[in-house]
C-alpha cells in the first residue's frame, strides 16, 4: 500500500467516525454555534473571583445542558457581550434580554420580559403602587434568586390527575412529525409544563432562603417564619418525605391558573390567603373539596410563640408540662432504684 | 374458683392475666410500637434519622395506610377493652349484688370506688414507702397488692394516652368531616396533642414500662408474665407482698411463705415465731 493510499484509508476512517460522533444528538449542542464548548467542555475548567476569593466554576456540563429548558438557545442569546474567542470576563446573564429562539405562536423573539412584568405587580416586586420604591429593594428576589437551568423532568403525576402521555401518545405525534428530536423536545417541554419542574420540597427550599431568615423577616415586618411553620403543618412533613401531591407554598399564596410570579400579599382582597379567599383556596378540586368554610379557620402557619400563636403556644406549653411532670419523677424512680438494687443492705434501719 | 398458684418443677407460679388479657396485650404492644414507628419520623421529621425509619416502613405512600390501620385496630381494641372491663364488673360484681337483692346506689358507688385497678390510699402509704426504701431510710420494701401503683399508672397512662391520640387522629383522619362541626383551628389542637401525648407515651412506655419488665435486675433481660401468664414467687414476694401472703394462705401454704424483700430468712422465722 503506497502512502497515498494509507493517508486516503485514514482520512476516510477518521471523516466517518467524526461524522458518527456528531450525529449523537448525546455528542454535540445544537446551540453552540460560537463553539464556546472548545474551552467549556473542561470539568476544571474555572476562576477565583473578586476580593472574597469565590471560586466560580465555568464548566458547561454538555449532556446535562442537552436536556434543560434552555438547551436551545445559543450561548451568545443570553451572553450578549461576548463577540469574541477568547472573550473578556462576562457580565452577568440579563434574563430579559430578547435574543432566544423565535416563539412559534407569535412568531416573535422570545424573551421573559412579561414574567418580570408580572413580579414587578406583585409583593416581590421592588416599587409599591405608586411607583415608589419599597423598603430594602435588595432583599426583593429577582429571576436568578429562585431559578437556574432546570432539566426536563416529563410528566410521571400531576398532583392526583392520572397521567396520560405514554409512548402511544409519541406514536400518534409521529403521524405528522418526522424528527424524532423535535417529538421528544416538544413532549418534553409540554408534559414538563404540565407540573412544576420541582417538587413541593424543592419549592419550600427556595422560598426558605428568605422567609427563614430571621433578620430579613423582621426587617420587613413579616410576622412569621413561614417556611419553618409550614414544615411543621401535615403538608409539611408530607413534602419533607416527597410526597408530590402536596400542596407546597405555591399552591395556596397563588391564584388558580395565573403565573407564580403573580403572588399577592395576604392583605391584599385578591390574594388567594386574605381572609375572605382562603375557603376557596383549600376547597378547591384537588384538596379539601368538601370541607365546610370553617376549615379555613384552621392557622397554617400556627408557631410556638407566646406572641404570635398565644392560644396553642398554651395549650402546647401544658403538654410539656405534662410530659416533663411524668417523666421526670418517674426517671428519678428508676435511677434511684438502680442505685438501691446495687446497695441492697445499706439502709439506716432494716425496717 | 381457679387455683391462682400453679406449681411447676417444685416452682410456685402465680396467676395474672387470662389468655384473653395476653392477647390484648400482645394487641396494644404490636399496634402501639407500629404507630411509633409511622408516626414519630414525622414529628421529627427534621432528624437525621427519620428519613430512614420512615422509608423502612414504607414512606410516604405507605406508612401514613399502616399508620391509620394500626390506629383503627388500636382503638377497636380500646373500645372492646372498656366494654369487656365493663362486662367484668357487671357479671362479676354487680349481678351477685342484684341476686342477693343488695344493689343500691351507695353499694354501686363503694363496689366502683373499690375496684382492684383504680388508684387509692394504699398506693399513696406505698409510694410514700418505696421512696423511704429509695433513700435508704428504711430496709423494708413496701408489701405491693395485688395491682401495685406501677401497674396502675402502666395501665391508665395508655388508657387516657390512646383515648386522647384516638380522638385527635380521628379528627386530622377527617379533616373535612370535622370542619362541618367544630372551627378549623381545632385540627391546629389536635395536631399538638396528637403528637405530644404520643412522644409523652411513647416515652413512658419505652423507658418507665420496659424499665419494669425488661431491663430492671429482677426481670432482666425480659419478664415472662405476658406471655405465660404467671408470675414467679420471687417477683411476687418483691412486688405483691401483701397479696402473695394473701394467696397463700388462702391456698393453704402458710408455712411455706417467703419473707418480704429486705428481710433475711432467720429474722422473718423469728418475727413468725413472736407472732
Amino acid at each position: 500500500m503506497t502512502q497515498k493510499k494509507v493517508f486516503k484509508t485514514i482520512l476516510v476512517i477518521s471523516t466517518s467516525v467524526l461524522c458518527f460522533i456528531l450525529s449523537n444528538p448525546k455528542f454535540s449542542i445544537a446551540s453552540d454555534v460560537g463553539n464556546c464548548l472548545l474551552c467549556h467542555k473542561y470539568p476544571g475548567l474555572s476562576r477565583v473571583e473578586g476580593d472574597k476569593g469565590i471560586l466560580r466554576l465555568l464548566y458547561v456540563n454538555e449532556s446535562a445542558f442537552n436536556i434543560s429548558m434552555h438547551a436551545k438557545v445559543k450561548c451568545e442569546g443570553c451572553h450578549t457581550d461576548i463577540k469574541k474567542i477568547p472573550h473578556d470576563p462576562a457580565k452577568k446573564v440579563d434574563c430579559l434580554t430578547q435574543c432566544h429562539i423565535i416563539e412559534p405562536t407569535s412568531e416573535k423573539k422570545f424573551s421573559h420580559k412579561d414574567v418580570a412584568d408580572f413580579l414587578a405587580k406583585s409583593v416581590h416586586g421592588k416599587f409599591d403602587k405608586t411607583g415608589q420604591l419599597k423598603k430594602f429593594p435588595e432583599d426583593r428576589p429577582y429571576c436568578k434568586d429562585c431559578h437556574d437551568n432546570p432539566l426536563y423532568r416529563p410528566v410521571s403525576f400531576n398532583k392526583r390527575v392520572t397521567p396520560g402521555i405514554s409512548e402511544q401518545a409519541l406514536g400518534r405525534c409521529r403521524v405528522c412529525h418526522k424528527k424524532d428530536d423535535f417529538i421528544y423536545r416538544f413532549y418534553n417541554h409540554v408534559t414538563t409544563r404540565l407540573h412544576r419542574s420541582r417538587n413541593p420540597k424543592n419549592i419550600t427550599e427556595v422560598c426558605v432562603r428568605c422567609h427563614d431568615d430571621i433578620k430579613l423577616v423582621k426587617r420587613h415586618n413579616l410576622s412569621i417564619k413561614a417556611v419553618e411553620t409550614y414544615k411543621d403543618s401535615f403538608h409539611g412533613k408530607a413534602a419533607e418525605f416527597l410526597d408530590e401531591r402536596i400542596p407546597d407554598c405555591l399552591d395556596c399564596h397563588v391564584n388558580r391558573g395565573e403565573s407564580v410570579h403573580q403572588m399577592l400579599s395576604k392583605k391584599n382582597s385578591l390574594a388567594p390567603t386574605h381572609e375572605n379567599n382562603k375557603y376557596n383556596t383549600c376547597s378547591n378540586v384537588e384538596c379539601h373539596t368538601n370541607a365546610s368554610p370553617k376549615l379555613a379557620q384552621f392557622e397554617v402557619h400556627a408557631e410556638f410563640n407566646k406572641k404570635r400563636s398565644p392560644k396553642q403556644y398554651y395549650f402546647q406549653s401544658a403538654f410539656i408540662v405534662l410530659t416533663g411532670g411524668t417523666l421526670l419523677p418517674l426517671l428519678g424512680i428508676m435511677l434511684l432504684d438502680l442505685l438501691r438494687r446495687l446497695l441492697p443492705g445499706l439502709s439506716r434501719r432494716r425496717k | 374458683m381457679k387455683r391462682q398458684i400453679r406449681i411447676a418443677n417444685g416452682k410456685k407460679y402465680f396467676f395474672r392475666f387470662t389468655v384473653n388479657q395476653r392477647i390484648q396485650h400482645a394487641l396494644l404492644a404490636t399496634t402501639v410500637i407500629t404507630l411509633v414507628l409511622t408516626g414519630m419520623p414525622l414529628k421529627f421529621h427534621d432528624a437525621f434519622w427519620a428519613a430512614y425509619v420512615y422509608n423502612l416502613v414504607g414512606g410516604i405512600t405507605l406508612a401514613p395506610v399502616i399508620h391509620r390501620i394500626a390506629g383503627t385496630i388500636l382503638l377497636i381494641l380500646f373500645a372492646y377493652h372498656v366494654i369487656y372491663m365493663t362486662t367484668i364488673i357487671y357479671k362479676g360484681q354487680i349481678v351477685p349484688l342484684k341476686r342477693k337483692q343488695e344493689l343500691s346506689t351507695g353499694a354501686l358507688f363503694k363496689l366502683l370506688i373499690n375496684q382492684p385497678l383504680l388508684p387509692n390510699l394504699k398506693d399513696a402509704k406505698d409510694i410514700f414507702d418505696l421512696l423511704r426504701y429509695l433513700f435508704f431510710l428504711t430496709g423494708e420494701h413496701p408489701h405491693g397488692a395485688r395491682f401495685t401503683w406501677k401497674e396502675k399508672f402502666d395501665y391508665w397512662a395508655p388508657f387516657w394516652g390512646i383515648f386522647i391520640i384516638g380522638v385527635t387522629g380521628l379528627i386530622m383522619w377527617n379533616e373535612n368531616l370535622v370542619s362541618k362541626i367544630l372551627p378549623g383551628i381545632v385540627i391546629n389542637y389536635a395536631l399538638i396533642a396528637h403528637s405530644d401525648e404520643a412522644l409523652l407515651a411513647a416515652l413512658f412506655l419505652f423507658i418507665w414500662h420496659w424499665y419494669n419488665v425488661h431491663y430492671s435486675t429482677s426481670v432482666f433481660p425480659m419478664g415472662t408474665v405476658f406471655l405465660t401468664g404467671y408470675l414467679s414467687e420471687e417477683l411476687m414476694v418483691e412486688e405483691h407482698y401483701e397479696y402473695y401472703v394473701e394467696l397463700m394462705t388462702k391456698e393453704g401454704y402458710e408455712d411455706e411463705i417467703l419473707p418480704p424483700l429486705g428481710y433475711k430468712s432467720n429474722e422473718h422465722e423469728a418475727e413468725k415465731d413472736a407472732v
